[in-house]
């Protein structure tokens, strides 16, 4: 990459700073910089494109490429200009590449990776390569390129301080004291006074593999046998990456019927081969293949990060051991593989009165035991923010107060057959207890105005029953109490 | 039972086993005073299948165990409590005001398309290990289904609660405790068919004092 070795200055040989954090010697600066960068401000993005399809494109002049969202992208070139014939070849070719992807972006060539950010985004030709000459040329840019904060640019304004050059004349001391340290350092990093360290930009890879069969299949389990050495493909991919998966696809191809196709959501992010398999053959077994299979396909989701964990002393439900959230969330995924994705769910209390809004299914918690939350736990605890309070037998914080409610809920009300305006089912019922009159929901059109009644079915079978306050005042039944 | 000094000595022997006693096995309280008494150990098997029949939904076999269900999942080591197939939609509120953690309970459904779906999905839960509890509402097992699910409950660790129709008394059966539920003047009558270990018998539960 770059072509002269670095020096370590004085204070990072006491520091013991590495090498390879680039560290510019300010002192001896040499004439021609160690590092030059391409600054790209993106002005539209074409439909489809993002700022990482452009860096995971860009990667093939440099390694070292990094984004600043939401429009900018810089590109350490020094190393690889000689590969693109110098600095226009390879500006040619990143604009091809930007024209390519429907992006319109302008780009500046700077030793310093903040002058050419700023350089791009006046958006005039720009190309310094010797650090000597890049505060000159700085000194017309306007301080807004640098986004600073609207405060301290109008502050500066009213100085009359509008130029980077302006700026950099400034007192130091002063600068800092009225517009914060932090600005004067990025003062410092654009000029090259000081190093400027990025994150370099690394693609998310998905696995993606095809195979063509040998021979025309049908069977779930010679299905299955053929993706095994791709899924042990898979593994190794995750394994590398230490990266797990939330989505899976298998997509098997026929003579003349579209493909057909099994995808598998998972609970919490997968990189055991053994339990895909197991969960991708549930699957394949509810999925009924119109022709034999010609070719199959797996593909992965985004890789996720995994949590890394050690296993325990004790085996859960041991003395010492504790219920292990990969247990039950390893359940859902098998309920969810044959039963579908809907088909298993949780439960939450809303503050609501209608009884029909007074609940809510919820995504199962994946968990281990309480007080030991894992991260993911809490974003849903988070989420579901003030509706649902810790209701532990805290009856009287409710809005129904005192009144019993139903342990079984029917999904809509049934109507009930009626003789001479009283209500009845399988025979007669009997009335107990108190009635209840819920009236509410007037503001959002489902507005309901109903008298529930607790009652007993000639079975002994405790009912919740409700009239309705408006005509034609028909009989629901609404719950069982069970 | 007054029984001699010698005898009670004798009977404290390790290799002696009663037919009433089955104070090996960790039992969990129904909540109710005159059930436990009844219960072989004392309460509600921790692992193993229990069958409950009914004359017909919503008798007040659900009440039965809310008390366990309250206990079971407020828990600090609690693992899930599953409802695999359950006929209406359990109200969430009510079970709240039981003391029941809903963030433990999993209502699983099962397509109707799916031939013994639930009696699957009751094995898979009983067997992972992650639940605690295990209620299923499924059609027509076969004995040789009930002992197999039987097993799985001891394997995992988990109490299965599985209702049947009362029309299934006549069918043999593996589980542990067998009951019929039917209603009676102020809650219900409880009539022990099968019990491992225990005494047939019928009990008369007041559920409105024993549920909340």
């Amino acid at each position: 990459m770059a072509s002269r070795p670095l020096r370590k200055s004085r204070q990072a040989q006491v520091l013991r700073l590495p090498t390879s954090l680039r560290s510019v010697d300010s002192r001896q600066a040499p004439a021609d910089a160690p590092e030059l960068w391409v600054g790209a401000h993106i002005q539209s993005l074409g439909s489809g494109a993002s700022l990482e399809k452009l860096a995971t494109r860009a990667q093939r002049f440099t390694p070292r490429v990094s984004l600043i969202p939401p429009d900018g992208l810089l590109l350490e070139v020094k190393g690889s200009l000689h590969l693109f014939n110098g600095i226009d070849g390879l500006l040619r070719s990143f604009h091809s590449d930007c024209r390519m992807l429907g992006i319109e972006s302008t780009t500046a060539l700077a030793p310093t990776p903040l002058a050419a950010q700023v350089a791009a985004r006046v958006g005039e030709p720009f190309v310094v390569t010797n650090k000597a000459q890049l505060t000159g040329r700085l000194t017309a840019m306007p301080l807004v390129t640098l986004r600073w904060p609207d405060d301290v640019v109008q502050r500066l304004a009213r100085m009359g301080v509008r130029t980077i050059g302006q700026a950099l004349r400034l007192p130091r001391a002063g600068f800092a004291r009225r517009f914060g340290p932090e600005h004067l350092a990025e003062l410092d990093r654009m000029t090259g006074r000081n190093a400027d360290l990025r994150h370099h930009f690394q693609p998310r890879e998905r696995f993606r593999r095809r195979r063509e069969l040998t021979y025309e299949m049908e069977s779930n389990e010679t299905i299955l046998a053929a993706l095994a050495p791709m899924l042990a493909d898979l593994g190794r991919f995750l394994e590398a990456r230490q990266v797990g998966i939330t989505e899976l696809e298998c997509r098997l191809r026929h003579r003349h019927a579209p493909p057909s196709v099994c995808v598998l959501r998972l609970a919490a992010p997968q990189a055991n081969v053994a339990r895909l398999t197991e969960l991708l053959g549930e699957r394949l077994n509810a999925l009924v293949l119109p022709e034999p299979v010609r070719s199959c396909e797996l593909r992965s989701g985004l890789p996720v990060l995994r949590e890394l964990s050690s296993n325990p002393l004790w085996q859960p439900g041991e003395y010492g051991g504790t219920a292990a959230g990969s247990e039950s969330s390893q359940l859902v995924e098998r309920l969810r593989a044959r039963l579908g994705h809907e088909a298993v769910y949780s439960l939450q209390v809303l503050q609501a009165h209608r009884p029909e809004r007074a609940w809510s299914m919820q995504e199962p918690m994946l968990a281990n035991p309480r007080g030991l939350a894992s991260p993911a736990v809490n974003g849903a605890a988070r989420m579901r923010g003030t509706e649902t309070p810790a209701l532990r037998g805290a009856g009287t914080d409710l809005p129904w107060g005192s009144f019993r409610r139903p342990l079984w809920l029917l999904p809509t009300p049934q109507q009930l057959e009626e003789l001479d305006g009283v209500p009845r089912r399988r025979g007669t019922l009997r009335f107990f207890g108190d009635v209840e009159r819920i009236e509410t929901g007037w503001w959002d059109g489902g507005e309901i105005g109903r008298d529930y009644y607790t009652v007993f079915d000639i079975y002994g079978v405790q009912l919740w029953i409700f009239r309705e306050r408006a005509d034609p005042h028909r009989w629901f039944l609404h719950g069982v109490f069970g | 039972m007054a029984v001699p000094l010698e005898i009670a000595r004798l009977l404290e022997h390790p290799a002696i086993w009663r037919g009433t006693s089955v104070a090996r096995t960790e039992v969990l309280s129904s909540g109710f005073a005159a059930l436990d008494e009844r219960l072989p150990g004392g309460g509600w098997p921790r692992s193993g299948l229990i069958e409950i029949l009914t004359p017909r939904f919503g008798v007040g076999e659900l009440t039965l165990f809310l008390p366990l269900l309250g206990a079971l999942t407020s828990a600090p080591t609690a693992r899930s409590a599953v409802w695999v197939a359950p006929p209406l939609e359990p109200f969430a509120p009510a079970l709240a005001a039981h003391g029941v953690a809903l963030e433990r309970i999993l209502v699983v459904r099962v397509p109707d398309a799916l031939r013994s779906g639930a009696l699957w999905a009751f094995e898979q839960s009983l067997t992972s290990g992650a639940c605690d509890f295990v209620m299923a509402w499924a059609k027509g097992p076969r004995a040789k289904e009930i002992r197999r699910l039987q097993l799985a409950a001891e394997q995992g660790r988990a109490l299965g609660v599985l209702f049947r129709p009362l029309q299934a008394a006549r069918e043999s059966s593996h589980a542990l405790l067998r009951m019929a539920i039917e209603p009676s003047a102020f809650g219900v009558r409880v009539n022990l068919l099968k019990s491992k270990g225990g005494v047939r018998g019928t009990v008369e539960l007041d559920l409105t004092a024993g549920g909340s």
